[in-house]
């Protein structure tokens, strides 16, 4: 036969890219995972040095357990976050308060510096995963119609990227002596809650994860610059770039131009920070 | 969100003209930031602080009336540029400057490639794939916005501007560029779509190295505005030679109905890394002026 039919067509395109998929990812956790490794150890060594309060023995066994474990925590962290108020009425003045405990909790408050941008990130993170988990969830449960199986590669790759970014920015924190933040981003978590109860379909759901996605980079895009710490910057941006590139796959998949682009969708050389949390 | 294709096509062509106008009148403004630069250099040496904030205001009002008279406002993330380049914070880096050299190099070799790329009949001609020629068309034009800021940039640190390729990736594109003589449409679109994206890894790559680098606060701002740019052309890149390898570029088209027929694996084959990686960054001093 001549022709392929489409049919093995796909399959032949769906045999090519895995194993393109594969390789990329073989190098991703040869060379990748370990340079990120690396940076968050210098940075975690960074802090501990600066730090100005008594370390005791305790703390000191915690932070070098968290270092010790990070390749594993960094990989192994695939659960959705505790999403305070994020599965409750979105709404509410007291669930918006709820969501927002100090770090002593699992919150974002009560930091300052490094720390604090640390926590933010790792709290928009969570809202991601939290997200996309969600996502999957309906989309297994057959309330978003007929799911592509692109997307849904889309969705577990990302969310599973998100995982490792939130569990960099938390073995921060645990290096430094303060608590792993468990909560979403308090102030987005009513937004995406309430975004998300309007999903009825893959494009919905697309939407809401372009948002989420530009919002992260964005944010990185701006602390990246704010950072004091090098490290701290080199982790930032080696995560924004990323974001980024969901975020033009998500366009692709929305069947736009796939880059960041203004709200008319002409295409942007220069990446905004209009939709930037702090 | 859902655009009509043929509406994206105008969109596209749109926004092609107008970042066209953006570069061919920016040159104007630019010297004026120069010509605006010097002048700072006066205020700032009296150490007068009401002086300064008095120039930064007016120099940011001068340079948003300039720039907007170019759409590079609109179209390029002006607005950032201009609050950048005009506050009084772009002070001397001489390691900074060398860093965004080479950035500026690197963009130059990046304008060239992709303007070599679309005299080929099958990226720039009528043989092309839609997609690719309007992606290699915004993409260049891009590079070209980034170059124009990167060299801002180092002028208002006291730097020279620096408008010739990456010396040590030169050799790399001729070579590549030969190896497409004689080559069909089907392999050359796929060998320009790999020096394309071996490029966008190297830009990228190299911008976040730099931010950790970079001293000046507004040179990391600018960078930092870049760097997840030229991250997505990667993505972009990687998804379009997936497919092309895949056999099916006939899913190489923005409809929102496409993404029902794609394979499960281009769902992820565009982000690779949970983390970008640094180890193809060009050293920070390879472009710079010696």
């Amino acid at each position: 036969m001549r022709f392929r039919t489409r049919k093995n067509q796909i399959e032949t395109t769906e045999a090519e890219i895995s194993r393109m998929t594969g390789d990329l990812e073989d190098l991703h956790h040869d060379v990748g995972m370990p340079a990120m490794h690396e940076t968050l150890a210098v940075w975690a060594e960074d802090l501990r040095g600066a730090t100005s309060r008594a370390t005791d023995r305790r703390t000191f066994l915690l932070g070098a357990g968290a270092l010790a474990v990070g390749g594993a925590a960094l990989v192994a962290v695939n659960r959705t976050p505790g999403v305070a108020g994020a599965a409750t009425n979105s709404s509410s003045s007291s669930s918006a308060s709820s969501a927002n405990p100090p770090n002593t909790r699992g919150g974002i408050t009560g930091l300052s510096g490094d720390l604090a941008v640390a926590a933010l990130a790792a709290s928009l993170e969570n809202l991601a995963v939290y997200a996309y988990g969600a996502g999957i969830g309906a989309a297994t449960a057959g309330k978003l119609g007929t799911v592509p199986p692109a997307v849904v590669t889309f969705a577990e790759t990302a969310k599973s990227q998100h995982t490792e970014h939130a569990a960099a920015w938390n073995s921060i924190l645990t290096a430094a002596g303060k608590h792993a933040v468990t909560v979403t981003d308090p102030k987005l978590t009513p937004t995406v809650n309430q975004k998300f109860a309007q999903v009825t379909n893959v494009t919905d759901l697309a939407d809401l994860a372009l948002l989420l996605e530009n919002v992260a980079a964005q944010t990185y895009q701006v602390q990246a610059s704010a950072l004091k710490g090098t490290k701290a910057i080199e982790t930032a941006a080696t995560i924004q770039p990323v974001e980024m590139q969901h975020a033009a796959i998500l366009y692709f998949v929305l069947g736009e131009y796939p880059g960041t682009q203004t709200a008319k969708g002409t295409p942007l050389a220069f990446n905004p920070t209009s939709l930037a949390t702090s | 969100m859902n655009v009509d294709p043929q509406e994206l096509a105008g969109l596209l062509e749109q926004s092609q003209d107008l970042q066209a106008d953006a570069i061919n009148g920016s040159k104007e403004p630019l010297s004026h930031l120069i010509e605006a630069h010097r002048a700072q250099e006066d205020v700032l040496d009296d150490g007068d602080e009401m002086a300064n904030r008095h120039f930064a205001d007016q120099h940011r009002r001068t340079i948003e009336r300039k720039l907007a008279t170019t759409g590079l406002l609109g179209v390029a993330g002006g607005g950032l540029l201009v609050t950048l380049l005009a506050s009084p914070a772009f002070a001397s880096e001489p390691a900074d400057v060398q860093i965004l050299q080479t950035a500026a190099s690197i963009e130059t070799l990046a304008v060239s490639t992709y303007a070599t790329a679309l005299t080929l009949p099958y990226i720039g001609g009528s043989e092309a794939n839609p997609v690719v020629k309007k992606f290699a068309q915004v993409t260049k034009s891009q590079h070209a916005q980034h170059k124009a800021a990167f060299n801002s940039a180092i002028i208002f640190l006291h730097g020279k501007k620096q408008n010739n390729p990456d010396p040590a990736f030169v050799p790399v594109v001729k070579k590549a560029v030969a190896g497409l003589a004689g080559a069909s449409a089907a392999q050359g679109t796929l060998g320009v779509v790999g020096l394309a994206l071996e490029l966008e890894n190297i830009a990228a790559e190299t911008y976040v190295n730099d931010m950790g680098q970079l001293k000046n606060t507004n040179a990391k701002k600018i960078t930092a505005s870049i760097m997840g740019v030229e991250a997505q052309h990667a993505s972009v890149l990687l998804a379009v030679q997936a497919l092309l390898q895949g056999g099916a570029p006939q899913l190489i088209t923005l409809s929102a109905t496409n993404v029902a027929s794609l394979p499960a694996a281009a769902g992820s084959v565009g982000f690779p890394n949970a983390f970008y990686p640094t180890k193809d960054a060009a050293p920070m001093t390879q472009g710079a002026i010696k």
